[in-house]
Order: structure tokens, then sequence, then C-alpha cells
């Protein structure tokens, strides 16, 4: 989380602002704890070795844990949106363990309904999109 | 495989009904493994508590597709979820998932020809309120 | 003139961009974009009608498409009714032989996209089928591509000659212009953007260190 400003509302957002990029954690410990949470407790999501021999690139971060955390990154900007609509594309493995990058930026401004519309991504360490995202929130 | 044929048959039509209870701990655990800060989501005694928006992308029906549907669920492969909030998901909420197919349609991408089936999960509480819609775009290899 | 011949907005399935928001983008960002191509996927959009957008914006906007053919991902760019007509856009298994020669029938142009991709782009294809004949300009830098896909691409265009295009495919907002296309003449049009290509008056360019760098 870098030191920028947190957005208190719509007045505070002007469009192709960028939201504070944000490391996630998708530690195999996180991983597993999301999966007792969910049920998705699945080798491929919690074991390094089999996902390999099945020809993963590793354990690989559920698609939703994904969409959970590009949530929070729009949290951590502005801690009293409402995330209206987030809609994620799982395009390619976030691996577990890895250094993702989570980035957002606002794409669009409605002044009438005073939300705003991000796009939304989570990169690996070689800069490649491997889930890509919007949302729709409300300020 | 005739897509076309495939929607006309197998989309717009309930196939699947599910109730979940809510509880506390699940909302908060779902939250913190996300990265959630925020104590609406992560702390259970916080008088906002409530679950984060995407957390009905968790829920899973008795079936992922309809008794007969020509595709093997096991040979999918998950290729995006959108969340359309609509209202609070709190602890005590009782959830009644309905599922349809809300559409099919084929593309080829890195992995080949792929069918993608769109499952639409729409959560209504005890209240008879819609809280969440949930989209599933399920991949199956061609 | 720098041109981003490959994009998506919310015609296409998986696109989350509107058109507006491109426009707005490029100039918020103060991108180096003189205007950009929309190819949407197996589909020709003809009824939406971004004029206004072109003169608010200064910016050039043309429509153009993107089919799937047995060798990969195709942009088609001159899209007609005569053409509609003979290629059946939905289809994802359309013959790039006949893709390449009913669109020089009718005045388009087909440039194969992405051909470092496994299966949906043209170098897997040619290693197990040949090449095909027609093939006169391929997209060398695609904004989606990973690894060693582009750099697969290159090989591809400098072993046989092919010109080069690039093009962010581009699917939400921020992406446009991740790479482009640079033409020795400005145009004006589509049919004029089909003549510089053909004559390959054009070369694939990324935004690196504040220029558009040609990596050939």
């Amino acid at each position: 989380m870098s030191d920028q400003k947190v957005v208190l509302g719509y007045g505070d957002v002007s469009f192709g602002d960028e939201l504070p990029e944000v490391i996630p954690d998708v530690s195999m410990p996180m991983v597993r704890r999301f999966g007792e949470t969910t049920g998705m407790t699945y080798w491929r999501f919690t074991d390094h070795e089999k996902a390999r021999e099945a020809g993963l690139p590793g354990a690989i971060v559920p698609g939703i844990m994904s969409q959970g955390i590009l949530v929070s990154l729009i949290h951590r900007w502005a801690p009293e949106a409402s995330v209206l609509k987030i809609d994620t594309i799982f395009r390619a493995p976030v691996v577990v363990d890895s250094r993702p990058t989570c980035r957002g930026v606002v794409t669009d401004m409605d002044d009438e309904k005073r939300t705003v519309e991000l796009d939304l991504t989570l990169s690996n360490e070689e800069g490649e999109t491997r889930v890509l995202g919007t949302a729709l929130v409300s300020l | 495989m005739d897509i076309a044929e495939l929607k006309k048959k197998w989309a717009g039509w309930t196939f699947d009904e599910v109730r979940f209870e809510i509880e506390a701990e699940p909302l908060a655990e779902f939250s913190l493994a996300c990265g959630e800060t925020l104590p609406r989501y992560t702390d259970p005694q916080d008088p906002n508590f409530q679950a984060a928006p995407s957390f009905a992308a968790r829920f899973h029906g008795d079936r992922a597709l309809p008794e007969g549907f020509p595709s093997d669920r096991e040979a999918s492969f998950d290729g995006g979820k959108a969340v359309d909030w609509k209202a609070p998901i709190r602890p005590g909420d009782t959830l009644i998932a309905r599922s349809h197919i809300h559409d099919i349609f084929e593309k080829t991408g890195r992995s080949g020809g792929m069918m993608f089936i769109v499952h639409r999960m729409e959560f209504s509480n005890q209240n008879d309120e819609i809280v969440s819609i949930v989209d599933w775009k399920m991949i199956r290899k061609l | 003139m720098i041109l981003d011949l490959h994009s998506h907005s919310i015609v296409s399935d998986d696109g989350r961009a509107k058109v507006e928001n491109y426009c707005q983008w490029i100039r918020r960002k103060a991108l180096s974009l003189d205007g950009f191509v929309l190819t949407e996927h197996r589909l020709y959009d003809d009824e939406s009608d971004y004029r206004s957008l072109e003169d608010e914006f200064g910016l050039l906007i043309l429509k153009a498409s993107e089919v799937e053919t047995d060798y990969g991902h195709v942009l088609v760019f001159g899209v007609n009714e005569d053409l509609r007509a003979a290629l059946d856009f939905s289809r994802v298994d359309l013959p790039l032989q006949e893709v390449l020669a009913q669109a020089q029938g009718c005045g388009a142009l087909a440039i194969p996209c992405h051909p470092g991709r496994t299966r949906v782009g043209m170098c897997a294809h040619i290693e197990t089928r040949g090449l095909v004949e027609g093939v006169r300009i391929i997209e060398t830098l695609n904004g989606g591509s990973r690894g060693e896909e582009n750099a697969t691409a290159l090989a591809l265009a400098q072993e046989n000659n092919y010109h080069s295009t690039g093009g962010s495919d581009s699917h939400i907002v921020s992406h446009i212009g991740r790479c482009a296309t640079r033409l020795a003449t400005p145009v004006s049009n589509m049919d004029d953007l089909i003549t510089e290509l053909e004559a390959g008056r054009c070369e694939a360019v990324v935004w690196e260190s504040e220029e558009w760098i040609s990596p050939n």
C-alpha cells in the first residue's frame, strides 16, 4: 500500500486516477485459509507438485480469491465505496507463492449517479495480465 | 455440437435451487483471506458487518449443469465470474440460490476451440430480496 | 501517424471498454495516438457511429473485425456487404485461404494477428500444415501477448518478408495504445489505411521511454 490519498467520496476522484498498487498475499498459507473457508481445497490450489505434474505452472490461486483481492484493492483506495458490480476474466493462472501486483484505474465517471468504473488487473512478476476485470463503484 | 440448438434447449430455465444459511465466521474468513482490512467485512462485532461484495461467487449449487446436459463439468475450467451486488448479505440470513444457463457460445482461444457456458445464479434472502447475481463462465474445450 | 489497429469495445463478448472512454483515456493520459481501429470478435459492428467522438476528441476511429480461422485469428479491414455475404463471420473455423481470397476479391485486407500464440496464432499451424499463400502482412506486436509470442511473430515476418502491424488488443480502457502501427502517410479513412498497409508503408511500434519504438 502506498501513501497516496484515501478517497472519501466522489468529489475526490478524477478520470484516469490510479488506485494505489497492492501486492496481495497469495502465499500457500493464505490460499489454504481461503480454501478452508470456501471448500476449495483441491490439489490444484494447495499442492505445487501435483499441480505441476498436471501441467500447471504450480498450485494456482482460486479465481474467486483473485476476484476478492481486487475488491479489497477498491476498499483500500476508497473505504466507503460500495462495489455494485465486479466482472473478472481469469485469463491465465496466478501461481501460489508468487508476487503478483493488483492495479486499478478510473475509466468512467457518472456525475449524476456518483458512480465510477474501474479497470482492474492482477499481473505477474513479468507484468503479464493474469486476471482482468472491471468494477462499478458507488462513492 | 450445434451451439445454437444447445442454447435453445438448455438456456433460460431454472435447473437448481439451493438454500444457504449464513454464518459470521465464513464471511469474515473469506474477507480476511482476500486481504480485506475494513471492519465491516472482517469483524463480526462491527455494527455494519456483512459479506464482502463478491462473497456470493463462492457458492455452488447441487448441480453445475442441468441433468442430461451434454457436457462434462469436470472437463471444464473457470473463465471468469461477474458479481452484481444488490444488497448486503449478513449473518443469520437464509439465501435461496436459483441457477439457470444464461448463455452458450463458442470461440477459439489459446486452449483451442471452446464452448462458453454462462451459468447464472440468483441469490435472494429470507425477505425475497435479491442480494446478488453471479455469472460464472464455464469453458469447455471442444 | 500512429494508429492502434487492434482493439475491442463492449460490442465484443469479452470487451469491457466503451469507445468514448477509450477517447477520454487517450486524451487524459496524453497518449501519442492518432486513432484506433475497433476489431470486434466474430462480427462487424455496422450500427455504431463514432463520428461525433472523432470530432470531439480529434481522433480517427475506424471499424473492422477479428475473425477466427483454421490458422488462428485474423483481423479484417475494409469489411463490406460483399465480404459479409461471402463469409460467415460467426464461424470459428473459417479457412484462412478463403478469408484471404475473399477479402482480396472484395477490396478488403486480412491480417493474421498474434501469430505467436498457441492455437489462435498462425505459427503453430504453419509448423504442422505449412505456409498459406496470400499472407503479406501479419501483426507482430500484440499488447496481450505473453512470453516470446511477439518475438515468434516477428521472426515469422522476417523469414517471409511479411509487413508488420501492431495493436493493443485492448479489452479494457486502460490497455488502449499498448502497441500500435506507425504509418508513413497519414490516413483519414479505411480505404486509405488499406492502401498504406498493402504498400507496406507501416511498422509495428511499442511505447517505451516516451517514444514509439520499432523492435524490428
